[in-house]
């Protein structure tokens, strides 16, 4: 039944109540990101009435103690503040759920709880499922959720999943873990997190291109020279991280996912509509005409990963890599990668994409730069050396968002000497109130049935078959003897090898 | 202009608006003001203009100004125009409001203040439209009652123009104004006393997305809201909206209007027929409630005076919805401010339009 009094008042789909059943309910997400999220839609009025929230996970937790958990750290992260009386109703809305994954009784009883809470809320029965828990427990819970008929969308009503990263560890697991998925459930009501689709700045970049007509006409291999997305961090393995980034890597903690999508934004082509379809079906082109890095000698050429030696940050010395807390002293884990990527369409025909990721950096920043070619040699840039360099616009998805052009101008006198300006737009400055964190945006575009913010199962395949031809060009290069890794001093932007990689075609990377 | 003259014609607390200058010097100023401390950020996403012919006005505005730019980067034209003095006159103050952005960033605004004396429209709006920055939207907020100065060459330069109905004596023939404007040249009006039902109608489409409540609302008897007396026309706007989504058609017999609220009635969709009130209660919030009753339930949002949340209850046999959520501000800064970030085009406000007209008129019908 729709509700009438909903049309118009919010601009988008509109959010459907629902029962959300969290697994892993008593982790870190949970508290920090999902549960201060929905909160946080709550005081915004946000929350469509009759939402309940059910926390699953493994210890033995009375209601209580697992809301005064939530409680207590909602306090302290919560990005409106907390207000008793606002987060009264709301825990009354949040039950414990007590069950091991591997519990077939555990989901029997969910399933009898999810009903009784139906019946209360007058007989529709919404379900999102939220699997934040490790990936090795997915199939478990998609398994058990399938035998207790729980992904079953029954009487109009739906039953969607939501699954965090990481989406796999290569493409065979990830292929794995998406026919678990489909088994259970619909693509169409499966929503893989990508946080950083939900944020702002990334949402404006389609914004940007399509909605102001002096760049499109200009977002080519004719005008554009080189594309290059920078995601830097100045932090290391703290607080015992190092246990679950050694297994992992630079490249696919990041560049999978978060970098990749950022470059599909930038490089795809208009979206026939705005619909979740639409939107991704122009995104995976992207990713599928990325050139393949398949050999070893291919991998060499245009990737470089490396470490972080001791060094400085932020004034501070820090110990190197494999000095850190559980990591492996021999690790051949990269914290640091850069890669040149080629997308072989008509538009970016000859155009190099450079992705830089890299822990341990001089700071945090995470900035998208689009280098336009230079002016025609003649007139004003006819001495050579002066103005050589094009105009560059960045666009800076974190911390300080907003948009920069780098133009050309006159410098004051009766000479003619000619200096880069920078026109700078912040969104901080322009707009003082605080963007909502991206979980609140991707939860109630979950609820609201939009997956255009979610990545779709091609998309990650895909992405992660760029990814696997690297990790096999590193790690199995033929006499199973791995590629170098290169190092670089803490603190500093990177190694030199990650600059010869943009000398060979004339570039350099941008100062951040 | 001699001493006394001068006096007369000063706004009250004039010093609270910066800096006095002339106003062919003003955009000069206005630079030297930025030389002295190049650490701040200048910046400005919107002209905004506050109108107002009641003294006194200006030094409130300008604190109206300070609050809104907190959030909303602006270069803002206070306009006091005083019509108890005939001779024509001109003053005008400068200054910036800054506040730190997450705590380093200085971001500062501009506002120029302008004290009108006298009759002469254009000379007014060409010294206040030469002032404007250029390419950005210009947000005209009228205060008070329209007066001759509201007339097609000031709305059209206008892209949102902000009342707030709440303040006029005479609504019916003020909204005449402001509607013939909508049509004539698609004015973009943004009602304050819209606004301040914001929260309330949130509250209402949630409570509707229980099912219970959903089936209920085919079989409405009656709409009850409660405003005080001055915010009449928030009343009417959302007992309009409530209407004019439910898919209502004003029906024509009951007209009451007893001086404590008006009557009115409703058919809904399958022919019902619908009893609905404004009543005012002395000393009650803005507005205190909006209830709906149909056989055996009850759907209702309401406020305490001063409350910092909306109460939202939804009472059937065996199923009750009971919780609290945001409400809007009881300043119109805040609801200015509310209001400028919600942006767009308020299509919501123009579907409401004709049915709030028509309650409005009902007693004329
Ligand atoms: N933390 C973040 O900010 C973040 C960000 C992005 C993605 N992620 C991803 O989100 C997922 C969860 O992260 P997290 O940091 O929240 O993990 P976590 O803190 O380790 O929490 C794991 C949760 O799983 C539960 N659990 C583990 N084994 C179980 C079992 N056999 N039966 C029932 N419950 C079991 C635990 O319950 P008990 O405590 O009761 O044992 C706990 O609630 C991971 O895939 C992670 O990569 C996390």
């Amino acid at each position: 039944m729709s509700n009438p009094f909903r049309e118009d008042l919010v601009s988008r789909s509109r959010p459907e109540a629902c029962t959300v059943v969290i697994f892993g309910a008593t982790g870190d997400l949970t508290h920090r990101k999902l549960i201060p999220a929905l909160y946080n839609l709550a005081i915004d009025g946000e929350l469509p009435t009759g939402v309940k929230i059910i926390g699953f996970a493994r210890r033995d937790k009375s209601d209580e103690v697992f809301r005064d958990g939530l409680k207590e750290l909602n306090r302290e992260v919560s990005r409106n503040g907390h207000d008793e009386e606002i987060w009264g109703d709301f825990e009354n809305m949040v039950e414990y759920h007590q069950s091991e994954f591997q519990d077939a009784d555990g989901y029997r009883r969910l399933a009898e709880r999810l009903d009784a809470i139906d019946a209360e809320r007058g007989g529709k029965g919404n379900r999102l499922f939220y699997i934040a828990s490790a990936p090795e427990y997915f199939d478990d819970v998609l398994e058990h959720l399938k035998s207790a008929g729980l992904n079953e969308s029954r009487d109009g009503c739906w039953s969607r999943v939501i699954v965090e990263k990481p989406f796999g560890v290569d493409l065979a697991s990830a292929r794995h873990l998406n026919e678990v998925v489909n088994q259970t459930f619909e693509e169409k009501d499966t929503y893989r997190i990508d946080h950083y689709l939900g944020k702002e700045t990334a949402q404006n970049i389609m914004v940007l291109r399509f909605a102001n007509a002096i760049f499109e006409p200009l977002w080519n291999s004719r005008y554009i020279k080189q594309v290059q997305i920078t995601c830097a961090e100045h932090l290391g393995m703290e607080g015992g991280r190092g246990g679950y980034y050694d297994k992992s890597g630079a490249l696919r903690d990041m560049v999978q996912n978060h970098l990749l999508q950022l470059l599909s934004l930038v490089a795809m082509e208009p979206p026939t509509d705005l619909s979740a379809d639409g939107v991704r079906d122009e995104k995976v082109k992207v990713i599928r005409s990325l050139r393949q890095w398949d050999s070893p000698e291919l991998v060499e050429e245009n990737v470089v990963r490396a470490q972080y030696s001791a060094g400085h940050v932020h004034g501070k010395s820090v110990v190197g890599y494999r000095e850190e807390d559980r990591v492996d002293p021999e690790s051949m884990t990269e914290t640091y990668v850069a890669l040149r990527c080629m997308v072989d369409t008509w538009r970016w025909s000859g155009v190099p994409f450079y992705i830089r990721m890299g822990k341990r950096l001089p700071k945090k920043a995470t900035e998208i730069s689009v280098h336009f070619r230079p002016a025609p040699n003649v007139l004003f840039n006819a001495t050579p050396g002066e103005t050589d360099e094009g105009n560059v616009l960045v666009i800076r998805i974190q911390p300080d968002e907003g948009i920069s052009l780098r133009m050309v101008s006159k410098i004051p006198g009766t000479t003619l000497r000619l200096e880069p300006v920078k026109m700078d737009f912040h969104y901080s400055t322009s707009f003082g109130k605080g963007s909502p964190e991206a979980y609140e945006r991707l939860l109630l575009d979950a609820m609201a049935g939009d997956a255009t913010l979610f990545a779709r199962r091609d998309e990650v395949e895909e992405a992660w078959r760029f990814i696997d031809h690297i990790q096999r060009g590193w790690h199995d290069s033929g006499e199973g003897d791995e590629l170098s890794m290169a190092e670089f001093v803490a603190g500093s932007w990177g190694p030199e090898e990650a600059d010869a990689l943009l000398e060979k075609d004339g570039n350099s990377w941008r100062r951040l | 202009m001699n001493r006394s003259e001068e006096m007369m014609t000063a706004p009250e607390n004039a010093e609270l608006l910066g800096v006095e200058v002339p106003v062919a010097k003003i955009e000069r100023k206005l630079r030297e003001l930025w030389e002295v401390d190049d650490a701040r950020a200048n910046a400005s996403l919107i002209n905004l203009a506050l109108y107002s012919e009641e003294n006194g006005d200006l030094a409130r505005n300008s604190e109206i100004v300070r609050e809104i730019t907190r959030e909303h980067a602006c270069r803002a034209l206070l306009i006091g125009r005083d019509v108890s003095v005939e001779k024509v006159s001109v003053r005008s103050w400068i200054t910036a409001h800054c506040h730190l952005v997450h705590g380093k960033k200085s971001v500062c605004c501009e506002q120029i203040a302008f004290h009108l004396t006298g009759t002469s429209r254009g000379r007014f709006r060409n010294t206040i439209f030469a002032h404007l920055q250029s390419d950005l939207p210009l947000v005209f907020w009228w205060q008070g009652n329209l007066s001759g100065m509201f007339n097609e060459s000031l709305y059209r330069r206008i892209d949102r123009f902000v009342i707030d109905s709440s303040d006029w004596g005479d609504v019916v023939a003020q909204y005449g104004r402001v509607n013939a404007a909508i049509e004539e040249v698609g004015l973009v009006v943004q009602d304050l006393a819209w606004t301040r039902t914001y929260h309330f109608r949130l509250a209402v489409a949630s409570l509707y997305d229980d099912l219970v409540a959903a089936r209920s609302l085919v079989g409405t008897r009656s709409v009850k809201v409660v405003v005080s007396e001055q915010y009449r026309t928030s009343g009417l706007l959302l007992l309009a909206w409530f209407a004019e989504m439910a898919g209502w058609e004003r029906a024509q017999d009951l007209i009451e209007d007893d001086g404590h609220g008006g009557s009115y009635r409703f058919e809904t969709r399958e022919g019902g027929l619908v009893d609905a009130s404004v009543v005012f209660e002395e000393g009650g919030a803005p507005i205190g409630m909006i209830e709906v009753e149909s056989v055996g339930v009850c759907l209702r949002v309401s406020r305490e005076v001063g409350g910092k949340h909306l109460h939202h209850q939804f009472i059937s046999e065996g199923h009750v919805v009971d919780l609290h959520g945001p409400v809007d501000s009881d300043f119109r800064a805040e609801l200015l401010a509310d209001q400028l970030s919600r942006g767009g085009k308020n299509s919501l406000f123009k579907r409401t339009l004709p049915t709030f007209l028509s309650l409005l008129h009902w007693e004329g019908s």
